[in-house]
């Protein structure tokens, strides 16, 4: 089952100068990926996202945020802020294919009104801005944080715990736990992008994007808002099942060795079947196949699924997790432990399918295990990473020289501080 | 995309997702369905449903309401709609030889063939990777599945609330214990996947027009879910420690008050979200300096994190009688971070500035009229996503392009097509 090649160097020669905050970095990392060549502008200071946490044993100078979201980049130091700069920036564009900018609205318009310039002198050059809200209309200059985004885009209401009998909820919508709307906005960002490169093979013209994270965050709530326009229903958050019009039955159970299993039943008939087999290998006594239990299914769905929820609850709390899973799953019942991600980098599944890179790290005398891709070939992953995010200016001195300025041009600058 | 044919055999959310985005970017893409009961997309007759009365030449202007559904009408299904614009419809019987033998013709004339089948079904078929390569060596052949093709658990079967639950998401979400995880209200890894769908086929398009090389795409919803776990795992490796939930703290900043806050009305609540001490000193200002908030132990993120139950406390009652939208403005007046919870209808009736993007756009659709569909959330200068696609139209009827598709596409006569129709073929 295996293609030629992976697509993990699909965009081999594709030079991306990213320049911006935590808006902007998993989207340039997700490039990175598939073989771009992710050159990351920093600020003498640093790139923010250095200073988000949590950081590896207390070292404010090793953020793992940082280290999670720019994996095989490069980092140039470049206070693309100083007029002096341009020269050098007009060198760089003259090379790069797709420049990322991300941040709030003021500094990305600010630093895009040097690139719309630059842009035409380089016609086939992509340039890509994410912001909270995009670059128009009346939000553009709102302050926002991943929260916030979550909660306009629509996300935070759809999730959450169960309301008391009365449909009153005592406990607040749930943002999910973490980053989210940046992910949302950062694949969007690169599909957007990966879009931009297919028409330049067409048309050779490069483009303008403008990503709104809160747009993107909009895009992912499922059927809350064609439930609203078609029927002019709400849908309401449940405990760790779907939002819907009507509370539906609660369905975390627990396993023998305490921990919550996620095990329902769709509506298929199928599963209905399997399930009744199950109970019978596990040896829970029912009345599943009974004629009066399908007569009760008929007249009164709610008390007949009360009562299969109990038998799903007796089974499970009856075996540990990973047996609840393995017994479920040869029915083929769609059941899963609800793990913790770490309880992942151990199964044998994951590692038969390289999901995870191994990421050396010098500074800490060990490798670590990062996610490191979504889809496989059958051989290798398509995504891959190899080089740990770089140190501040790494690879400032290779990335001046690539940029074609001669010596005497580098003592300009930095005498003028720009690098 | 317009040099771009794509053969979708995909269904639910997962597969069609990463399909809608192709289309919207130009790509013809031909959705390909069957008939029986027992074949036929889920989302086609699941709530929620066009109301009853919505006819072809009207639709949301006929007003919302609800519905069960039109019994044996496969056409009326709202999300369907909502997921499925900009593409083209056939019927196609898989199980019959003679329709297996159109998809292999087909597939001669495609860029890429998508599915999220069950494991193994297309293999079952004799429509499997290395078999329709050996007609298209060019052709890129996604699939989709709840923990991957291959691997331990290659026959396990999963919806998005399964590949949830392993990857570390469910339980990521939530308040702390003794709360159970809250998890996800909808299937977000049958979303992320396909935006992962769209990258990895335009990526694979991209390598396929420079070097005429294909792809086979094992797309994994439970490893996109663990590429989305953030420092989880990286914290743990380090610590040892196992992953918690904050509800919706933050707990790797000194940001403080961090939540959701209680508003005038039914469950309406606002998100704040504080990132310094300014913008703290702009909040109680803004509130009117009650005597609380000007507690030496709150000037501090420091003091404010380490009494961030009594801050939340105090913060909470003091927003109870606040309009959410007012108040939002207010604090963004001052600088401050601060975003209504929306609700469907507030995103959809009232948000500005999804009304000043034109994020929602209208569509037509054969049986029930013109609705609004979701956009595509970047605006593009030269080559603009357009969810009506190709087709200029909402989802397809039920093999509604099935004369274009064959005829005009495939080169069969229109008595070819009805002889195929009579065989149970299409």
């Amino acid at each position: 089952m295996n293609s030629e090649t992976s697509l993990d160097a699909a965009l081999r020669g594709v030079v991306v100068l990213e320049i911006g905050n935590e808006l902007g970095d998993y989207a340039a990392m997700l490039l990175a990926g598939f073989g771009s060549d992710v050159i990351k502008l920093e600020p003498s200071g640093g790139s923010p996202s250095r200073r988000i946490g949590p950081f590896a044993n207390d070292n404010r100078e090793h953020s793992l945020f940082f280290w999670r979201y720019n994996l095989n980049k490069r980092s140039v130091v470049l206070n693309d802020d100083n007029p002096a700069a341009r020269s050098l920036l007009a060198r760089m564009a003259a090379k790069t294919d797709v420049v990322l900018l991300s941040g709030d609205f003021e500094t990305v318009e600010r630093r895009l009104s040097l690139w719309r310039e630059l842009a035409q002198s380089n016609p086939s050059l992509i340039v890509c801005t994410i912001t909270p809200f995009g670059l128009s209309g009346p939000y553009r200059a709102y302050r926002a944080t991943d929260l916030t985004q979550m909660a306009m885009g629509g996300i935070m209401a759809v999730c959450g715990y169960d309301p008391g009998p009365d449909l009153k909820y005592d406990t607040p919508p749930i943002a999910p736990a973490m980053w989210h709307a940046y992910h949302i906005a950062g694949e969007y960002a690169a599909i957007a992008i990966v879009a931009a490169i297919n028409f330049r093979d067409l048309a050779g013209e490069g483009q303008f994007i403008d990503v709104s994270i809160h747009e993107a965050v909009n895009t992912c709530t499922e059927i809350a808002i064609p439930t609203y326009i078609y029927n002019g229903q709400t849908v309401l958050r449940q405990t760790a099942r779907h939002a819907f019009p009507h509370i539906t039955q609660f369905r975390l159970s627990k396993s023998a060795d305490d921990i919550y299993m996620l095990a329902s039943l769709s509506p298929f008939e199928r599963e209905a079947q399997a399930f009744a087999r199950l109970a019978d290998e596990v040896g829970i006594e029912h009345v599943l196949n009974t004629p009066e239990y399908k007569q009760l299914e008929k007249e009164d769905p709610n008390s007949a699924y009360t009562y299969r929820n109990e038998l799903i609850e007796q089974l499970v709390s009856r075996l540990p997790a990973h047996e609840v899973f393995q017994r479920a799953q040869a029915h083929g019942l769609a059941w899963s432990p609800i793990r913790r991600p770490e309880d992942n980098l151990s199964d044998a599944h994951f590692q038969a399918r390289q999901t995870f890179a191994t990421i050396e790290h010098p500074e800490l005398g060990r490798p670590l295990l990062y996610p490191g891709t979504v889809a496989s070939d059958g051989a290798a992953p398509h995504m891959r990473y190899w080089r740990r995010a770089p140190y501040l200016g790494e690879h400032s001195h290779e990335i001046l020289e690539w940029s074609g300025c001669d010596a005497r041009e580098l003592d300009d600058l930095r005498s003028s501080g720009v690098i | 995309m317009a040099d771009v044919r794509i053969i979708d055999l995909t269904w639910l959310q997962v597969g069609p997702q990463a399909t809608r985005i192709l289309a919207s970017f130009g790509a013809q893409v031909i959705r390909v369905e069957w008939r029986h009961p027992a074949a036929i997309d889920f989302l086609r007759y699941m709530q929620p449903f066009a109301p009853d009365h919505a006819t072809p030449a009207g639709g949301r202007s006929q007003g919302a309401a609800r519905s069960r559904g039109i019994r044996g009408n496969y056409d009326r299904g709202a999300y369907f709609n909502n997921t499925n614009p900009g593409k083209y419809g056939i019927t196609l019987n898989l199980n019959h030889p003679k329709g297996r033998e159109l998809l292999r013709r087909m597939v001669i004339q495609a860029n890429a063939i998508c599915e999220n089948f069950s494991p193994g079904q297309m293999d079952k078929w004799g429509l499997g990777y290395e078999e329709l390569r050996k007609l298209n060596p060019r052709l890129i052949y996604m699939q989709t599945t709840g923990v991957g093709k291959f691997g331990l658990y290659k026959n396990y079967v999963s919806y998005g609330p399964t590949a949830q639950a392993m990857s570390g998401l469910t339980y990521m979400s939530g308040l702390p214990e003794p709360y159970p995880p809250a998890g996800w209200g909808y299937s977000y890894l049958d979303h992320s996947p396909g935006y992962f769908g769209a990258m990895l086929l335009m990526i694979a398009l991209h390598r396929q027009r420079q070097t005429g090389v294909g792809a086979y795409i094992d797309l994994s919803q439970t490893e996109t879910g663990l590429m989305l776990t953030g420092t989880a795992l990286l914290q743990h490796q380090l610590t040892g420690e196992p992953t918690s939930r904050y509800g919706n703290r933050m707990p790797f900043l000194d940001w403080s008050p961090h939540g959701a806050y209680r508003c005038r009305g039914d469950d309406n609540w606002i998100a704040i979200s504080v990132q310094s001490d300014e913008q703290w000193r702009a909040l109680v200002t803004e509130l009117g300096s009650p005597a609380w908030a000007l507690e030496a132990k709150f000037a501090t993120a420091r003091g404010r994190k380490a009494n961030e139950d009594e801050l939340d406390r105090q913060l909470g009652s003091c927003l109870i009688l606040h309009d959410r939208y007012e108040l939002m403005e207010r604090l963004q007046r001052r600088g401050i971070p601060a975003g209504v919870v929306q609700k469907a209808a507030d995103r959809f009736d009232c948000d500005p500035q999804l009304k000043a993007r034109g994020y929602y756009v209208d569509l037509p659709h054969s049986e029930i009229g013109t609705w609004p569909v979701e956009g595509f959330p970047a605006k593009l200068s030269r080559s603009p996503a357009d969810v009506g696609g190709r087709t200029r139209r909402a989802s397809p009827k039920l093999g509604e392009d099935n004369e274009y598709v064959y005829c005009e596409l495939l080169g069969l006569t229109k008595a070819e097509l009805a002889a195929l129709k009579q065989e149970d073929v299409i």
